[in-house]
């Protein structure tokens, strides 16, 4: 099994002024899995991948794509061998049909698979003459997704990949990433869409105000993040069931509830402690553990 | 492909100058005849030579500084900057693809109507000069390679699809202005390209070798530019 | 066969996957021999990682029910010991069913069974699983 993570940051930063954008990254995204990048607008999802690809200089620390550096001009070129790079704001060539287009793009990538052209092409309904200005959004984002998807690259990077789609549009884009998937390729991709998330993901990572602030696999987060909702006849003070692994406490008269990710038996024991006459135990979505971590501090 | 994409980018631009140029060549060829003194000593031809190629360096240069309007600023602009960013090329190697088109454009839009205009005069029996030709195109294009890298930086430093083209005609301006000026002759390349100094000034010929040497000395300039643009472009943040 | 993986349950889809995979084997649904979707088109089918399905049936191997023949696919191997539990699950489902007319009869609602149900599981896994 291949263990070389195909991103790799070492502290990376980017400094805007006095603003961190991105601050002293460490993430690594491991080969042949679906990893998830969460965050806020604004909390540096965009400028990370920027870095990663070359359009953008880190101020400070290291990254490396596919084993490649990324601030050596020469690597940068020949990463981008094997990576396909897909952002809700990227735009095609308007003067272009879309024949044009794909003829373009495949003429720098010698691993350009016709078969996943054309099954794409005809499973897109996209019309192969018609000039990419007068497609409609929709439309656009697929070609743009066929383009990364044909070029059968070792990466994808994909940023909020299902802006722009109906709700087939987007089921039928998880149905072509797990199939990428399948065939070797890995996939980094960043959005808003937690349901999109939670279905396909392996991995997720999720950064808040240019920091990391959870780096991990989604089948630990579902088995241990726990919501734990108690009553007591005489509330304790909440400081007394705060201990490792509990995330938040909110207590409303006599309930308390606590969000814990890890030693959820600890946690039940110690409340146990000061006799609760009802304890419930219950999962926690990806949605509430995101909203959680982003709303702190 | 980036040739490709390089032709489709300037294509509708190169054609318009290009026939607008034609148009205006052979207008100047078959029309100024009213304009020359006749039995005097300003013969028709030199002084039609003189004063068509006079009209075709200024619509040259303008013509060349909308052509070279473009690149990663404007498809910053547009949007597809990331696109085109995110494929295995170098930055290095889109401008010198863009230099290379944009030059072999420039080029043509000098020469067709030079050739266009001889062809003319010797379709209509009209005296020509082959020689003559020759030197004021080398004029046109050594000095002319000044202006096509000032609209190159100028491209590669302003954002924006609009703002870029009202600065470049904004910076040929200043140029003319500056440099046209009886005392900084011998630095504008304006003059350098109309042969001012070269022209004789009863005979509208142009006389003396073609001097090679500021020529080059234009074109080094130029490549200079040239480099400073790509540079600048290498250390862009898009 | 018909899978569902819910988001809501808090049990990784991998353990869900091979939570339906041995129900199958112990209704019936599925028999001895039967193969199973490969992982790639049973991922597509569902829409998640093909890591998941992946997971699901080499664990699955591991425990011996299914057996992962290269390029063929994964099928499915009953032992003769493990045809007991469907006899099992069947009774169980009958006691099930009679502890659930029991509470009804003393005035609880469905939601509130379920609750009960749901505290009372997650807590014997999370002791359980020390």
């Amino acid at each position: 099994m291949n263990t070389t993570p195909v991103i790799e940051t070492i502290g990376l930063s980017k400094t805007y002024g006095k603003t961190d954008a991105v601050c002293e990254l460490n993430m690594r995204v491991m080969p042949n899995c679906i990893t998830a990048f969460l965050g806020l607008n604004g909390a540096g999802k965009t400028t990370t991948i920027k870095m990663l690809l070359g359009m953008i200089r880190p101020s400070g620390g290291d990254a490396k794509v596919l084993g490649r550096q990324i601030d050596s001009s020469d690597e940068s070129v020949e990463l981008r061998r094997s990576v396909a790079y897909v952002s809700e704001s990227q735009r095609l060539y308007d003067y272009m049909t879309v024949a044009q287009m794909i003829r373009f793009t495949q003429s720098f990538y010698p691993a350009w698979c016709v078969d996943t052209e054309k099954t794409l092409l005809r499973m897109y309904e996209l019309p192969p003459n018609r000039k990419i200005k007068s497609l409609s959004k929709g439309m656009r984002r697929k070609l743009a997704l066929l383009l990364a998807f044909a070029r059968k690259p070792d990466l994808l990077i994909l940023d909020e990949p299902s802006d722009g789609l109906d709700p087939v549009g987007i089921e039928q884009l998880l149905e072509t990433l797990v199939s990428q998937c399948s065939t070797g390729t890995s996939i980094f991709f960043s959005s808003h869409q937690i349901a999109e998330v939670e279905r396909v993901a392996d991995r997720v990572c999720m950064i808040h105000k240019g920091r990391l602030v959870m780096d991990a696999s989604l089948d630990d987060v579902r088995a241990s993040y726990r919501q734990i909702d108690l009553v007591f006849n005489a509330l304790p003070d909440e400081y007394e069931l705060r201990m490792p692994g509990v995330e938040r406490i909110e207590s409303r008269g006599h309930q308390v509830r606590m969000i814990v990710s890890a030693n959820v038996e600890s946690v039940i024991e110690r409340a146990r402690a000061y006799y609760p006459s009802s304890t419930e135990v219950s999962p926690v979505g990806l949605r509430e553990i995101f909203l959680d971590r982003v709303k702190e501090n | 492909m980036l040739w490709y994409k390089a032709w489709l980018e300037t294509r509708a631009r190169f054609l318009i100058s290009l026939v607008g140029i034609l148009f205006l060549c052979s207008y100047i060829v078959l029309h100024l005849e009213q304009e020359a003194v006749p039995g005097t000593l300003r013969s028709y031809y030199n002084y039609v030579l003189t004063e068509g190629y006079g009209m075709l360096v200024m619509v040259w240069v303008l013509a060349v500084t909308l052509l070279m309007m473009g690149g990663l600023l404007r498809e910053h602009a547009l949007g597809s900057a990331s696109f085109t960013l995110g494929l295995p090329v170098s930055r290095r190697r889109l401008m010198m693809v863009r230099v290379g088109v944009g030059a072999l454009e420039a080029s043509a839009i000098a020469i067709i109507p030079t050739a266009a205009m001889c062809l003319i005069a010797s379709i209509w029996g009209k005296p020509f000069s082959l020689s003559q030709n020759l030197f004021h195109l080398v004029l046109l294009l050594a000095g002319g390679a000044f202006f096509f890298a000032i609209a190159l930086l100028v491209s590669s430093l302003v954002p924006g699809e609009y703002t870029a083209p009202v600065v470049a005609i904004g910076v040929l301006l200043l140029i003319s202005v500056t440099l046209g000026d009886q005392k900084m002759r011998l630095f504008s390349p304006l003059e350098f390209m109309l042969g001012g100094e070269y022209l004789n000034r009863s005979s509208s010929l142009l006389v003396g070798p073609i001097p090679w040497v500021r020529a080059v000395l234009w074109v080094c300039l130029a490549a200079l530019l040239t480099w400073t643009a790509v540079r600048v472009v290498d250390r862009k943040e898009f | 066969m018909f899978f569902k993986l819910n988001t809501s349950i808090g049990q990784p889809f991998y353990v869900q996957l091979m939570q339906q995979i041995r129900h199958a084997a112990e209704s019936g649904a599925l028999q001895d021999g039967d193969q199973l979707p490969g992982i790639r088109t049973l991922a597509e089918e569902l829409v998640v990682s093909p890591n998941t399905v992946a997971r699901a049936y080499s664990e699955l191997e591991h425990e011996g029910l299914l057996e992962l023949r290269q390029g063929s696919g994964a099928f499915l191997t009953i032992k003769r010991r493990a045809r007991g539990l469907t006899e099992r699950v069947q009774a169980a489902s009958r006691k099930v069913e009679d502890l659930i007319h029991e509470l009804h009869q003393e005035g609880l609602q469905d939601n509130e069974i379920w609750r009960l149900f749901e505290t009372a599981l997650f807590h014997r896994a999370e002791i359980g699983a020390e």
